[in-house]
């Protein structure tokens, strides 16, 4: 077998501890070809916790195929129709897509409801483009393969936690690495950020493990900056005398717990975060004084304040020495098994003022094309009712933002608005025609990395052909 | 041996309670932890329910649009804290908390249920009244209760329509199999996974639950309208089981995990049906058993650990150390159940605590209501302390009481956080999901508000009683920092806390001076008795429990 740059690469985390002290050298001759990391770049995934309806996010526009639609979910419609103000589902309402490649769907037609008004406009820029049926495939997947069980197939379908596992790292619960945190091992290795894995991936809610790498973990923001210790602060002004610095320094090393040793795992994780807690909260908080308000106005929802975080610690990217970033933001509430007509088009609002908000603060600092946004969720819904809601579903449709992306176009493919179609799993829910691996590949290609670092980042994506070149 | 030494004493009560006190440290030792087990399975339950119904019937409860205002809305939260603090059947309550994180309802603001806090209060009372009951029990009670029925979207889930392709909710069943009973993946007795060709056997598929689905169709509130009106609903509704109505309710056959309710079967008939096989299936004694010991005493349990508890679950009997046999012998005992995690050697065995891989992170909320416990928090009124009404947002603990972001809980017991040591090595840590930088400075902060009494600050303000500690053991110690760690590792870490931290802590309480002359309200002793607190509960020692 051919020895490629990928498999000696895997070879070697199987070799012994003594072969590899050689290893630094060979290594350094492929610094050449590692990931770019040039100028600054970032990466912002907006994860929509539950599984976003695709089917009620990206709507049929053509008379056929909204008449389809309309029957399949007449009982959702109808409450959609008692809602204040009308249905914002009336065909008249929606929002038609132009995009730039309509010829690929011939005569059928797509339409965005007017709660993402916003992103329509970005859309018809060449600012935002869609991607349709993107979800967790392990190869190419058929109907009939899928209901025979005779091809492999992502572990657990269905289940919330295990699908935004895979989502976020090709494996169900209790997966180690996410992709974003792969693709920030890449920049890493190759030199970004000046070294250091600190502020490399960035998350405004927790752990989260699309943000993991080997060497990023990610670091958790809030819209004021990092959070201070105030018992040690109450120290802080006796360190003009030798005795009021030596206290706030022992009161310090406990904080950081610089005198606890323990062989036990768990102790060494939380000491680990103890100690490290404190300094990069400091460092943080440092650069964050060189913050210069946004003109940009944020929405005050979770969303909005998130973003606002983000574009916050992005416009403090050199004082943190930074170059290469990848975040997660996300909100919940998509999980819409009931009162879908009541939730689902308040969150869509919800998103729209988020995102243009974003992008517009990202113009604002001159970085609209150095910072991508796409969008995530568990998965898509079914597209029968339940009554006055829908079901977990598979594949969905997405969105990419940025000035670096090809927008005005629909990539991949959106399935029919129907049933027992041949993406159809069950009552609509879509066996995925673009995988997540091939979704990653193009933003991986953007943010810097090259084939072997893509090929370890995404190890599925071999069994694919070429997917979408969206940016 | 629990209960040979004051600190066998603190460590049981650390794993059984909302925390050791002295009083209890020095009023057990030495006695048998046996007849202590049979003491709680008998001691009456706290509700909930009482009080956060004359909460919100008091004059202004409501605003004039006949909202309830956000202050009531808060009132499980209110019970939950002052039942955990100052509730005398300690293990039923720490019990009813374990059980609210597996089977899991919310009410954050933001949530329906937010709306209803006697809907939530009559759950709660579901879990403590069941805590020592039998699984199959509250389970029903669970399936049948307005809160979970809201939360998980079946409350007035009806029958499929096969002309519009109209199919049940499957919320419920989908939720009610993976976290409330069975898992996702076939399980040995002792909690191992069963491979085939190194790929985990899945228990079921998407068939399976649309089959079950169709069982929990047909339940909506008591009252005698499936769709009924909330003005004229009976004033009990909202905390009383839904009922069912068969009208609504699909009589197709139901299968699912190859069991199959036959057609026309009536929804009272079929729920019964599906939770006797979910709660009869193999998986669910070590599914659960897993899960309990992880709430009480380490995070990644040994097999031979899981197995013993699932035997009790399943044997519903479990003969305690003095020889006397607890649980009636039906499957799904759970003081059996309980018993068993509490009395099992891998528990009791102090030779575990040099195990590199036992222990577990004490919750955040276990920790605060534990410094509420050790040092007599003086008034107990959570609705003046408004740090206290949802304790999961900002400077918080990163996690509240019936407050989780999901049905998911705050973390997973299946989490292996990535990038650690324990994750490395392949433990599942479910705590450990809630640390990192921004919640451990959090919580040192979040403590130092109550540590400190810093509310006794507003002079005046009502909120000035509210969580004042007791320190009078610590102050009479404070001339003697050595005697004050050594007091305060006893009672908070039950002695394993490093000489290391210990010299740390004390060299630097000696440096707080005792007096200062310049200043009339400095207070040398509180100081010193409050950062010595502050400094125990933010050690890596305290911090996890082994």
């Amino acid at each position: 077998m051919k020895q490629t740059r990928r498999t000696f690469l895997t070879g070697a985390s199987a070799l012994s501890a003594a072969t590899l002290t050689g290893l630094g050298s060979s290594l350094a001759a492929f610094q050449a070809s590692a990931a770019e990391t040039s100028g600054y770049k970032a990466l912002v995934c907006l994860f929509f916790l539950g599984g976003l309806d695709g089917h009620d996010t990206v709507l049929p526009y053509d008379q056929a195929s909204y008449d389809r639609y309309a029957t399949i979910r007449a009982p959702l419609l109808s409450l959609y129709d008692n809602m204040q103000g009308g249905s914002t589902r009336a065909r008249d309402r929606l929002l038609p897509l132009n995009p730039s490649n309509a010829s690929n769907f011939g005569t059928r037609q797509f339409a965005l409801p007017e709660e993402l008004s916003g992103i329509k406009a970005l859309f018809d820029a060449g600012n935002a483009a869609i991607v349709g049926n993107v979800g967790p495939l392990i190869q190419p997947l058929t109907r009939t393969e899928f209901l025979n069980d005779s091809a492999p197939q992502p572990k657990r379908l269905f289940s919330h936690n295990d699908q935004q596992s895979t989502w976020m790292s090709s494996q169900p619960e209790g997966a180690q690495f996410g992709w974003g945190g792969r693709f920030a091992d890449a920049a890493l290795a190759a030199g970004a950020n000046s070294n250091s894995p600190d502020f490399t991936t960035i998350t405004s809610l927790g752990n989260e493990l699309f943000l993991t790498g080997s060497q990023a973990r990610p670091y958790q923001v809030g819209l004021n900056g990092a959070p201070e210790i105030d018992a040690l602060n109450f120290f802080e002004g006796n360190r003009n005398t030798p005795e009021g610095e030596a206290i706030y320094q022992k009161l310090r090393d406990h904080f950081e717990t610089m005198d606890f040793t323990s062989t036990n795992l768990i102790d060494r994780d939380v000491s680990n975060a103890m100690r490290t807690a404190l300094t990069t909260n400091e460092t943080f908080n440092q650069a964050f004084e060189s913050i210069q308000p946004f003109a940009t106005a944020f929405p005050s929802s979770f969303l909005g304040q998130q973003l606002q975080a983000v574009a916050n610690t992005i416009a403090i990217r050199d004082a943190l020495l930074i170059n290469r970033q990848v975040f997660f933001v996300a909100i919940g509430g998509f999980d819409t098994h009931s009162n879908q007509a009541n939730d689902l088009p308040s969150l869509q609002t919800e998103i729209d003022a988020g995102v243009v908000a974003f992008y517009q603060a990202m113009q604002e600092i001159g970085l609209a094309s150095d910072v991508t946004l796409f969008t995530a969720s568990d998965f898509g819904r079914t597209l029968a009712i339940n009554g006055d809601g829908t079901d977990h579903g598979w594949g969905s449709h997405h969105f990419v933002i940025g000035d670096a992306v090809q927008g005005g176009q629909i990539y991949g493919d959106l399935p029919p608005f129907d049933l027992d179609h041949d993406q159809d799993a069950g009552s609509g829910r879509l066996i995925p025609t673009t995988s997540v691996e091939q979704f990653a590949e193009p933003l991986g290609r953007w943010f810097g990395l090259n084939d072997s670092e893509i090929a370890a980042a995404l190890p599925n994506l071999g069994n694919f052909s070429a997917g979408p070149s969206f940016v | 041996m629990a209960f040979s030494t004051a600190e066998s004493t603190a460590l049981f009560l650390n794993q059984a309670t909302f925390g050791a006190t002295m009083d209890d440290i020095n009023a057990l030792t030495g006695t048998s932890p046996s007849e202590w087990i049979l003491a709680e399975f008998n001691k009456a339950p706290s509700l909930n329910l009482p009080y956060v119904l004359a909460e919100i019937s008091e004059p202004g409860a409501r605003d004039m649009t006949g909202q309830l205002t956000f202050e009531k809305r808060q009132t499980p939260t209110f019970s939950f804290w002052i039942n955990a603090i100052d509730g005398d059947d300690q293990l039923r309550q720490r019990m009813a908390y374990a059980l609210s994180q597996i089977l899991v309802i919310s009410h954050a603001e933001g949530n329906f249920l937010f709306e209803l806090p006697n809907t939530v209060a009559h759950y709660q009372d579901i879990l403590v009244t069941n805590a020592f009951g039998n699984y199959r029990d509250l389970l029903e009670e669970v399936t049948y209760s307005p809160a979970m029925g809201e939360y998980l979207t079946y409350l007035q889930n009806i029958k499929g329509d096969p002309a519009s392709g109209r199919m049940p909710d499957e919320n419920y069943a989908r939720e009610v199999m993976q976290l409330f009973s069975i898992g996702l993946v076939e399980l040995e007795q002792d909690g191992d996974v069963v491979t085939q060709n190194g790929v985990p056997v899945e228990i079921y598929d998407n068939t399976d639950v649309t089959g079950l689905a169709k069982v929990f169709t047909g339940l909506s509130l008591k009252g005698g309208e499936f769709w009924f009106d909330f003005r004229t609903l009976p004033p009990d509704a909202l905390h009383s089981p839904m009922e069912v109505y068969p009208e609504w309710h699909s009589d197709l056959e139901k299968s699912f995990l190859g069991t199959t309710i036959p057609a026309g079967t009536g929804p009272a008939e079929s729920i019964d049906m599906a939770l006797d096989a979910l709660v009869d299936h193999p998986n669910t004694a070590p599914f659960l058993a897993r899960q309990l010991i992880q709430r009480f005493v380490t995070s990644h349990p040994e097999p031979d650990y899981i197995q013993r508890v699932a035997i009790a679950f399943a044997d519903g009997q479990y003969v305690l150390p003095n020889g006397t046999s607890v649980g009636d012998g039906r499957r799904g005992d759970l003081s059996a159940t309980i018993a068993a995690v509490l009395m099992d050697p891998d528990a009791r065995d102090a030779a575990n605590r040099n195990d590199d891989s036992f222990g577990k992170i004490r919750e955040p909320v276990l920790r605060f209501i534990h410094w509420a416990r050790a040092f007599d928090a003086g008034t107990v009124t959570p609705e003046l302390t408004f740090p206290l009404w949802n304790t999961s947002f900002g400077g918080g603990l990163a996690q509240a009481p019936y407050k989780s972001p999901s049905v998911f809980n705050f973390y997973r017991p299946g989490y292996v956080a990535p990038g650690t040591e324990t994750g490395a090595a392949g433990l599942t840590m479910p705590e450990l999901q809630l640390v990192n930088a921004n919640s451990v400075s959090n919580y040192a902060n979040f403590m130092t508000y109550f540590v400190f009494a810093f509310a006794a600050n507003n002079t005046g303000q009502p909120e000035a009683t509210s969580f004042i500690p007791n320190y009078a053991d610590e102050l009479a110690l404070a001339d003697d920092p050595t005697a004050l760690i050594d007091h305060l590792d006893l009672l908070l870490a039950y002695g394993r806390t490093t000489t290391e931290t210990k010299a740390t802590i004390t060299t630097f309480i000696e440096d707080i001076p005792l007096d200062n002359p310049s200043d009339p309200n400095y207070n040398g002793p509180f100081l010193r008795v409050a950062l010595a607190v502050l400094m125990v509960m933010t050690s890596p020692d305290y911090t996890v429990q082994r």
